[in-house]
């Protein structure tokens, strides 16, 4: 057992720039594949709905605006996104509909300005579209 | 003058509340009692009306530390459901991210034990390396804790050359800071005042409290889920299961280092095998019916999940047994004879994950005041006479 | 006239407001070198450099609510932190910086006042006991109890390290062993060993890792000061940072050869070997982990009280040399 084993270690350290990064005046980058909050392209969904079954949150909610004119809204509840990113994956459109960017600063006073929504017509699958497995693709009408 | 203290629910030495009650003299504890419960979030509950998918950012959320580790379990045991083999690249992917979250959670523990111990430098220096661990996880499945880098058939997300690379660059630099650490830990006159001799727990009581983890290997019971049953890519890599004989903190501590250097060994191994191929195989949305226990080696000891399922897309059942569940009848022997100035050293040695064992099955007897042994023999029973009882389609038989 | 100006040092200088300002400085200037020693930025934001942050975590203290537990002795519970305060203040007033000129000795300045010094310093530990005793807390209690088993292991070490100097000097006065050394700087060296374990001793003295034990965080809440808030928990807080000042500037006094050069150098020369001292403590702090009550009782009387010991032998067997 040595006294103050430490010691060199730690005055070496008087000496080195601090580790902290002083958020929120220096912010630090966020990786290529970072997990931020979902947004919708809507001229690519089709309205499989396979986004609102899977998400463990229960923050997709696509309601039919319009039966006729195939006009469907999608609101995204930021408030109780957990971030997971399983939408994406689960998106079956080539290329997706549903995608996810690295916005993560995310804070709010009120939780109800977090939701997000967009007012579509259902996309037309195309039929040179590759993996497709949905059985959404009616004809339009 | 004998009189009891409440540690918890709400204390400094405590990350999450979970109720100690020590009878004390002076300052020698005389006799201890554990309540559960405070942290009860109704988790077996809510999986069984989520579907498969779901439920892995469930069992996820069972633990911050640990997340990989609960929902790897799960989805060994519904992709032993489903009757799925994941393809060899994938199960790589999803074993090197296990022990990256080793290396992560046994670094975050060190750290704790200093700052228990008083040893802040130690707690800052461990920490910050540790962001080394966040980062690479971070790169590869893009978020810090809660990786979900798990699907049911496989991995969603794959591996380049650059981030094997940096992979690799960042083990290296663990390596030298993980000896450094060993080096402190056994030689600072002050810290190893406090953890030696502490906390004792002989072998023989490891083996009859059905310890787990690293608390029962520093009492030379050499048991690793990962050794006795090899799951999935165990079998082929290269490694040692890490003891310790002295029975005590430092016995835990010089076992999460080695355990944290055989990672390392792991680690690199894999990266430098990864195989090619496909990451993901598609997964059925319905499983048919059957039972499974999955075991899997979590940095804290045994992590076990039971499943069943009666052929729709929801589970019938999730049971879930955390590893500081099995330790618990554990701790209180070991506080037993102990100072109150070891209270929080003793406690932190098991490496608590108190929201993990949070699941209220048998527990009720323990509000009766009765000690939790008789507990751990009453989920005993019960196990054992549910599979004399069950049907023997789900065998638990790793075809891996 | 004379009652104006002794009014005037009694609250600006070397008054409370002296003390208020150069202590918060000496907290700020230890948790910096604490914090880049761990690393980390230490206080940044709170004015240049994060200079003002004991301050303001002081004013934020006198804001918040001040809670009186209902079993506890009201009086004795509200007055402790007052009487600490009182008294630390006192001990500052001793210091040998504002008393030049030893021919024309102040009121601060008197033959044995090295002695009331140490026992000034003495008794803040009481008021903690007394504080946590009339808390009526079990963790209040537990934390009392360690105060005292702790003041029986670095008191007496403590005591025969500082006195050694003195001894050396011939004289019981401040004063004139800062004197007596800056005259003869040489003979500092041989009080060397009497400084580590004077060093060791005052980090007990103020309950500073490796012996905060009765404020141990995460063993017994907040120890004696579990059940203190609001203002008195304040003025708890600056006794501490008082008491660090007035240690401090005692081992320099006694151990560095104090503050020659009258009124403006003497106080020039306070300031570096303070906070040189500061800086020692720290570095103790940030070294070491806390250790068990037991272990503080045996490390005093196996390693600290022998090495003091020897350290007095040594002066003594000097002193007849020189003579």
């Amino acid at each position: 057992m040595r006294i103050a084993a430490f010691l060199p270690e730690l005055l070496r350290h008087l000496f080195k720039k601090p580790a902290t990064v002083d958020y929120p005046f220096k912010k630090l980058e966020v990786p290529k594949d970072f997990r931020g909050t979902p947004y919708l392209r809507p001229e690519l969904c089709i309205v499989c709905r396979a986004c609102e079954r899977d998400c463990p949150a229960e923050s997709i909610e696509i309601t039919a605006v319009n039966e006729a004119e195939k006009r469907f809204r999608m609101v995204i509840h930021n408030d109780r996104c957990i971030h997971c990113a399983q939408c994406v994956d689960s998106c079956p459109t080539t290329p997706k509909a549903m995608q996810i960017d690295s916005l993560y600063e995310l804070a709010a006073d009120d939780r109800h300005k977090l939701k997000k929504d967009w007012v579509y017509v259902r996309a037309v699958m195309k039929p040179k579209a590759p993996a497709a497995p949905t059985a959404s693709s009616e004809p339009t009408a | 003058m004998s009189f009891q203290i409440p540690i918890g629910p709400q204390h400094p030495a405590l990350k999450e509340p979970i109720s100690l009650r020590m009878t004390v003299e002076g300052e020698v504890i005389t006799g201890a009692d554990i309540r559960l419960g405070y942290n009860h979030r109704g988790i077996e509950k809510l999986a069984e009306e989520r579907n498969w998918t779901q439920i892995i950012y469930l069992v996820e959320r069972i633990c911050g530390i640990c997340s990989h580790s609960h929902a790897t379990c799960y989805v060994q045991g519904v992709e032993k459901l489903m009757e799925l083999v994941p393809p060899r690249r994938g199960m790589y992917i999803r074993y090197l991210v296990a022990e990256l979250e080793r290396v992560h959670s046994h670094l975050l523990w060190l750290g704790v034990a200093g700052h228990e111990a008083g040893f802040d430098s130690f707690f800052m220096y461990t920490w910050r390396d540790r962001e080394i661990v966040m980062d690479l996880l971070e790169m590869i499945s893009g978020n810090r804790v809660h990786y979900a880098i798990n699907t049911i058939g496989g991995v969603r997300r794959d591996i380049d050359e650059g981030q094997k690379a940096k992979i690799l660059e960042g083990v290296a630099i663990l390596k030298k800071r993980s000896e450094y650490y060993f080096h402190i830990g056994a030689s600072e006159p002050s810290f190893v005042g406090r953890i030696a001799g502490v906390g004792m727990l002989s072998k023989e009581q490891a083996i009859a409290l059905c310890a787990v983890g690293p608390t029962a290997r520093a009492s030379g019971w050499d048991r690793d889920v990962r050794k006795e049953d090899p799951y999935a890519v165990y079998d082929e890599l290269d490694f040692e299961v890490a003891t310790a004989d002295s029975c005590d903190v430092l016995g835990r501590v010089v076992v999460r280092v080695k355990e944290l250097l055989e990672s390392y060994k792991m680690i690199e191994q894999m990266v430098k095998g990864l195989p090619d191929g496909d990451i993901v195989v598609k997964a059925p949305r319905k499983a048919k019916a059957g039972e499974v226990v999955s075991r899997y080696e979590a940095p804290r000891g045994e992590n076990i999940h039971y499943i069943k399922a009666n052929g729709t897309d929801k589970p019938e059942r999730l049971k879930v047994r955390a590893p500081t569940l099995g330790n618990y009848p554990a701790t209180l022997v070991m506080l037993n004879k102990g100072f109150i100035a070891d209270i929080p050293l003793i406690f932190a040695a098991i490496d608590p994950c108190i929201c993990c064992a949070e699941r209220a099955v048998t527990l009720v007897s323990a509000r009766s005041g009765e000690e939790s042994v008789v507990t751990m023999g009453d989920l005993r029973r019960q196990a054992l006479a549910r599979s004399k009882n069950a049907p023997v389609k789900g065998n638990a038989v790793w075809p891996f | 006239m004379a009652v104006l100006r002794t009014l005037l040092y009694l609250v600006v200088y070397p008054g409370i407001i002296f003390l208020f300002a150069y202590s918060t400085f000496c907290e700020w200037f230890d948790r910096k070198i604490y914090a880049r020693l761990q690393n980390r930025m230490g206080p940044t934001h709170t004015g240049r450099f994060g200079l003002l942050q004991p301050i303001a975590d002081f004013f934020k203290l006198l804001a918040k609510e001040d809670v009186v537990p209902e079993a506890a002795d009201k009086r004795l519970f509200s007055v402790l932190p007052a009487i600490g305060l009182a008294v630390v203040s006192t001990a500052g007033l001793l210091l040998p910086v504002w008393n030049f000129d030893l021919a024309v000795p102040g009121w601060t300045s008197f033959p044995g006042d090295i002695i009331v010094m140490l026992y000034l310093l003495s008794l803040p530990t009481l008021v903690l006991f007394l504080a946590a005793w009339s808390s009526t807390n079990i963790f209040s209690t537990i934390g009392g109890a360690r105060v005292l088993t702790m003041l029986f292991g670095y008191e007496v070490p403590l005591f025969l390290a500082v006195l050694s100097p003195a001894i050396l000097a011939g004289s019981w006065r401040l004063a004139e062993i800062a004197a007596f050394y800056q005259h003869r700087p040489l003979l500092l060296l041989v009080n060397l060993l009497g400084f580590f374990v004077a060093l060791i001793a005052v980090q007990a003295k103020l309950e500073r890792t490796p012996f905060d034990i009765p404020d141990a965080e995460t063993e017994i809440v907040g120890g004696t000061f579990t059940e203190y808030s609001g203002k008195k928990l304040a003025l708890f807080r600056l006794t501490f940072d008082i008491e660090l000042v007035v240690a401090s500037g005692l081992l320099a006094a006694v151990f560095l050869g104090g503050f020659p050069g009258g009124a403006v150098l003497g106080f020039i020369q306070f300031v570096p070997k303070t906070l040189f001292v500061v800086f020692l403590l720290s570095l103790i702090r940030a070294l070491t982990a806390r250790i068990r009550v037991d272990q503080v009782i045996s490390f005093a009387w196996k390693v600290l009280t022998p090495l003091a010991v020897l350290q007095l032998l040594a002066t003594i067997l000097l002193k007849g040399f020189l003579t």
